[in-house]
């Protein structure tokens, strides 16, 4: 039920707004030293394009630089019918390693099972993942309406998709407005089955109006005077809607990661979740080996485009 | 069973050896009551000189003392009125009511018609604190809104994680911890707006008790504190009217005889007004949004005859913001409570409660019936609970009696519409059933040895229709799957536990002003507040006991030294250590989703907790100055699988040194000023150590896998309000009808920005790729200035 906290710390922020002023100030708080750890980001998918994973180190939590990327390592993926995917490392780009498909080859096949092999510095990392399902993006719509508890008028986008019967599946929904990924912690939508969580009960049907309405940019409109945010759309811009399926472990992984990251702050500070960390199923073969964190996920995807023109 | 059937045969027939004289005693009983207003004093010290004995009367103002025929003195004194003492022959059962007048203005000299030492009466009472609702309304607020929760604050051993936190901490316990009761209700939930305000009008109440540890055997359901709220019965001798106009608040309340000295009522009324003043220029509320909360407290009573009493007394308050004519959210509790006290004897003494308690909310979103989220959840209790006095003689006093409480749980009931069609969401909802059954005595042994002892029986029973969900074991780190499930019909048992909970008290007379008290007790609670956020939301689910969640028991161990000051016992001192170790404690996976979760149960952990520390409490009561200062050095912990390596981790509640001092000065007939300090350590906190980008979001890292592992900034704060009365008299020197007074008020004088909380986090810009996400730590004060208040109160 995250975007009914969603929800909740709008309601708020605007009712202690209303009464008091909350006040908040960037520090620079000393934090205790740690040992730069292997993350993994890989996410594959059965797109026509190259796969992409991409090996880096933890940095010091304040350090704004980029990651450096982990070069040397041997990546492989391997299906439960013994195919092998290589992904050799890009000369250009440290630490990303690429699989390129060959002509109308695809990464995968839906019900298939995969195990991703990293070797680094002599330790061996693995994990599994498995591809599920995903529906088709049945259409997109756009509505224009005032503002929720403001005068503005906003144009929201709305995708329309149904979960198929049987309980397990779940969804990364990605929105792409005028090319670029909508993925700010507070605009990651996720869904199991057509709903929020397990315990939800929402097995094949179409999915719920926080999911459909979860495509929608999070831009705090700064022009002068303006309070809240920018319209999501404006006349002419595109999006494209993507429905990854992932794992039962994607989907806790992004439970957590939405909580861990969703900082807000103000009021809603009041109900926020201690820090923890998000969970991982890369792991090390040895367990007194070192540590990595990072997620593997391969997905189906389905999508559909849409461009937003004003009446 | 059959142990408790042994243990009222021992109370009654072979511990006081004094029984066997019983005929040749009278007994002398009656009601202490205000003279102003009829309202029955608790706790009043009703005290025989001869035997240097007496009682205290109990919640209704009643006491009885036995004795053997002759002529005795009645002492009655209580603080803040005028003792009275009145010579009476025993030669038959008498009944002596007493009211006592009230000191009558805050600066006339106190004429204490005997200050001569009063017999100490028996009273092992410790660890636990009263506020009377007249040293409430002194104690500077925030918005000068008198709350009886945030005054509780400024107590030994109470703690809040911060301003806008709903509930308090006892003594290193959880706010679900602590059993908040209003007229013998249940209070499920004890604020307004979030917990900026708690829900008691201060007009409707009366009197304010809180056992943080040695409780009697007739409280349980919660281990770390009883809070127990008794409101007014209303003016029985005269129509009175008060009200205010505050920051927040306006407020109103009526009392009234209805039959005078027979009969009376309380009607008390608040609400905010902000939306008013504001409709004109917020354009939500003009489109039919609200934001408001308001309450209504009621109370009547009929005195039918000496034998019989009842009171009835009820509570809706609510809380609602909506954004427009249908999103939005409220929530509210309501609470009824039927008592009827029956006198069987001189020396029988009953009560009998029935209570109605609910506490519910809902949500609701989406543009029209077509599409729309709708969402509601509640908690509501029935409880009967018969309770009995017998005042054996003046040596011995025994309670005894029983709760049963049946509650039904609605843990969601949720319904979605999209494009008319509706997906129903709800959780079933759960029934159970708590009963009690506790006897405990409370005996003088000698004029040095007091002892209270008691033993409290609770069982609880997870009833059908449900369905129960097992588990597979805990993986720490990772959330639990279902492995089955299983239906039960109604009315079946589904899963019942049962604990036996002694309480045990004594007291040591060292000196005449100095005592040693100590106390063991053991508590159980069935119900969980299950709430994982920094402060309990309104949104927060209570839930049973069930196959999966074990009831939580807590041991307390308490000892104290307690000692009057002065030769006019102008100052109090006490100091006490507690220790208290506790089980089955509540903490949750990473991840856990607490709403609308059928599964609830699989993302809770288990763990045990521990809280030790020293209070130590000096307090003026009587002068033109009074006030208290209060210290507590303390220490909270939890130790869960899977949390903090397995390791003990302080409580985010957790705070080493705990320092108020409030204090009360009347500068003249008409202006008086009081003023709250308040430092505290900083609650712990969990900062990460490293940062890590996968796809796109940058993930924070703890490397250690700590919880808690650093502490925010100290918090300190000083608070100061002035009181201005306003003219007795008329210009021509007649006693005016109405009085009325100010209180001008800054919170936190020095502007202190005290921190809430520091959290971390990307920065909002969108970053494209290639470029390097930026991380930040930001530190939050909820109240970042000097808040200053105005209000205006009168009484006629």
């Amino acid at each position: 039920m995250n975007t009914s906290y969603q929800r909740l710390t709008a309601l708020l922020i605007f009712a202690g707004a209303v009464v008091f002023v909350a006040c908040e100030d960037k520090i620079n708080p000393t934090l205790e030293k740690a040992n730069p750890i292997l993350v993994v980001d890989a996410w594959i998918n059965n797109l026509v394009e190259e796969q992409k994973i991409v090996l880096t180190l933890t940095q010091p939590y304040l350090e704004n630089v980029l990651p450096a990327g982990v070069s040397g390592a041997s990546i492989t993926v391997n299906d439960n019918q013994g195919k092998i995917y290589s992904f050799k490392e890009n000369d250009k780009a440290a630490g990303n390693y690429i699989w390129k498909p060959t002509a109308k080859e695809v990464f995968g096949k839906i019900g298939n099972s995969y195990t991703l092999t990293i070797v680094y510095k002599g330790e061996t990392f693995k994990s599994i993942s498995q591809m599920g399902r995903v529906p088709a993006v049945d259409s997109i719509t756009f509505e224009t309406e005032k503002e929720t508890g403001g005068t503005k008028l906003v144009t929201r986008g709305e995708f329309w998709a149904t979960d198929p019967l049987g309980v397990g599946d779940a969804y990364w929904i990605k929105a792409f407005k005028n090319g670029v990924l909508l993925n700010k912690p507070g605009e990651i939508n996720f869904a199991f089955d057509a709903g929020f969580s397990p315990g939800g009960q929402t097995d094949g049907v179409v999915f719920i109006t926080p999911i459909r309405r979860g495509i929608n940019s999070r831009d705090e409109d700064t022009s002068a005077g303006a309070t809240g945010n920018l319209s999501p759309f404006t006349d002419n811009d595109s999006i494209n809607v993507q429905i990854h399926s992932i794992t039962y472990e994607s989907f806790n992984y992004f439970n957590q990661l939405t909580l861990q990251t969703e900082r807000p702050g103000g009021f809603s500070e009041l109900f926020s979740r201690p820090l923890s960390n998000v969970s991982t199923n890369i792991t090390n073969v040895n367990p007194n080996g070192s540590k990595a964190v990072g997620f593997f996920n391969v997905a189906a995807v389905s999508s559909l485009g849409k461009r937003y023109k004003k009446k | 069973m059959k142990f408790f059937k042994l243990l009222v045969f021992t109370f009654i027939f072979c511990a006081p050896p004094a029984f066997s004289q019983n005929l040749e005693k009278f007994t002398v009983n009656g009601y202490i009551k205000d003279a102003s207003n009829g309202e029955a004093l608790i706790g009043a010290s009703v005290y025989v000189k001869e035997i240097n004995n007496g009682a205290l009367t109990n919640e209704y103002g009643f006491y009885s003392i036995t004795l053997p025929p002759g002529n005795y003195t009645l002492g009655v004194t209580y603080l803040g009125y005028l003792s009275v003492s009145r010579p009476f022959v025993l030669d038959k059962n008498l009944q002596i009511s007493v009211e006592l007048a009230p000191e009558s203005t805050q600066l006339e000299e106190i004429t204490v018609e005997d200050t001569e030492d009063q017999p100490t009466v028996r009273n092992t009472e410790m660890s636990t604190n009263k506020l009377d609702i007249k040293t409430i309304t002194k104690i500077p607020t925030l918005l000068g809104e008198v709350d009886v929760i945030r005054s509780l604050l400024l107590l030994p051993g109470v703690s809040t994680v911060g301003e806008g936190a709903a509930g308090f901490n006892v003594r290193g316990g959880g706010v679900g911890q602590n059993l908040v009761l209003l007229d013998e209700a249940p209070v499920y939930n004890s604020s307004h707006l979030f917990g900026f305000f708690s829900v008691f009008n201060p007009d409707a109440v009366k009197d304010v008790k809180l056992y943080k540890g040695a409780v009697p055997a007739r409280y349980g359901g919660r281990i770390a504190s009883i809070l127990d709220v008794r409101m007014k019965e209303g003016n029985s001798k005269k129509f009175e009217a008060n009200g205010g106009i505050g920051t927040i608040f306006s407020r109103l309340a009526i009392e009234a005889p209805i039959v005078k000295d027979k009969a009376s009522f309380i009607v008390a009324l608040r609400r905010s007004y902000i939306d008013i003043l504001a409709r004109p220029t917020l354009q939500f509320l003009k489109d039919g949004g609200a934001l408001n909360f308001y309450d209504l407290t009621l109370k009547a009573n009929y005195n039918i005859n000496r034998k019989n009493k009842v009171f009835l007394s009820g509570y809706f308050g609510r809380d609602v913001f909506k954004f427009d004519k249908v999103q939005g959210f409220d929530w509210g509790n309501q609470t009824g409570t039927l008592r009827w006290n029956h006198l069987f004897n001189e020396r029988l003494f009953s009560n009998l409660t029935l209570v109605y308690s609910q506490y519910d909310y809902s949500l609701a979103f989406g543009k029209d019936d077509r599409n729309s989220f709708k969402w509601n959840s509640s908690i509501s209790n029935f409880i009967a609970k018969p309770q009995f006095t017998y005042y054996i003689n003046s040596n011995n006093e025994l309670n005894f009696g029983g709760d049963i409480t049946y509650y039904t749980f609605e843990p969601a009931n949720a319904v979605g519409v999209t494009n008319g069609k509706a997906v129903d969401l709800s959780i079933e909802k759960k029934y159970n059933l708590e009963t009690a059954l506790h006897i405990g005595n409370s005996q003088k042994i000698s004029d040095l040895l007091s002892i209270d002892y008691g033993l409290r029986f609770s069982n609880f029973q997870y009833l059908g229709p449900g369905t129960t969900y097992t588990y597979n074991d805990t993986i720490p780190g990772t959330r639990r799957s279902v492995i089955g499930s299983k239906k039960y019909g109604n009315g079946e048992t589904i899963v019942q536990y049962s604990n036996l909970e002694p309480r045990f008290s004594f007291k040591v007379q060292a000196s005449p002003s100095s005592s040693v008290k100590g106390s063991y007790n053991r508590m159980a609670q069935y119900l969980h507040l299950i709430s994982n956020t920094t402060a309990s939301n309104p949104l927060d689910v209570w839930t049973p006991t069930s196959n999966n969640i074990k009831p939580q028991t807590a041991d307390q161990f308490t000892l104290g030294y307690f000692k009057e000051i002065g030769e006019e016992k102008k100052y109090e001192f006490s100091l006490e250590g507690y220790l208290r170790y506790t089980r089955n404690q509540i903490d949750y996976i990473d991840g856990a989703d607490l709403l609308i979760n059928r599964f609830l149960e699989g993302d809770l952990l288990v763990g045990k907790g521990r809280a030790y520390g020293l209070e130590a409490y000096v307090q003026k009561k009587t002068g033109r100055f009074t006030g208290w200062v209060s210290y507590t050095l303390g220490r909270s912990e939890l130790k869960t699988d899977g949390i903090n390596r397995g390791e003990w981790y302080e409580t985010r509640y957790n705070q080493t040194h705990n320092l108020k001092i409030a204090g009360f000065y009347d500068i003249n007939k008409r202006w008086s000023v009081s003023g709250n300090f308040v430092f505290t350590s900083g609650t712990p906190t969990t900062f990460p150590t490293s940062r890590y980008v996968v796809q796109g979001v940058l993930i924070p890292y703890n490397a250690q896998e700590s919880r808690n592992n650093v502490h925010l900034p100290d918090y300190h704060r000083l608070d100061i309000s002035f009181r201005f009365e306003g003219r007795k008299t008329h210009r021509d020197g007649s006693v005016r009808r109405n009085t009325d007074y100010w209180v001008f008020g800054l919170y936190n004088l020095y502007a202190r920005k005290n921190p809430f909380s520091i959290y971390f986090s990307q920065t909002d810009a969108r970053f494209p790729t290639g470029q390097a996400l930026q991380s930040q730590a930001t530190q939050l004060a909820i109240v970042g200035t000097v808040i200053p208040s105005i209000s205006y109160n009168f009484k006629f």
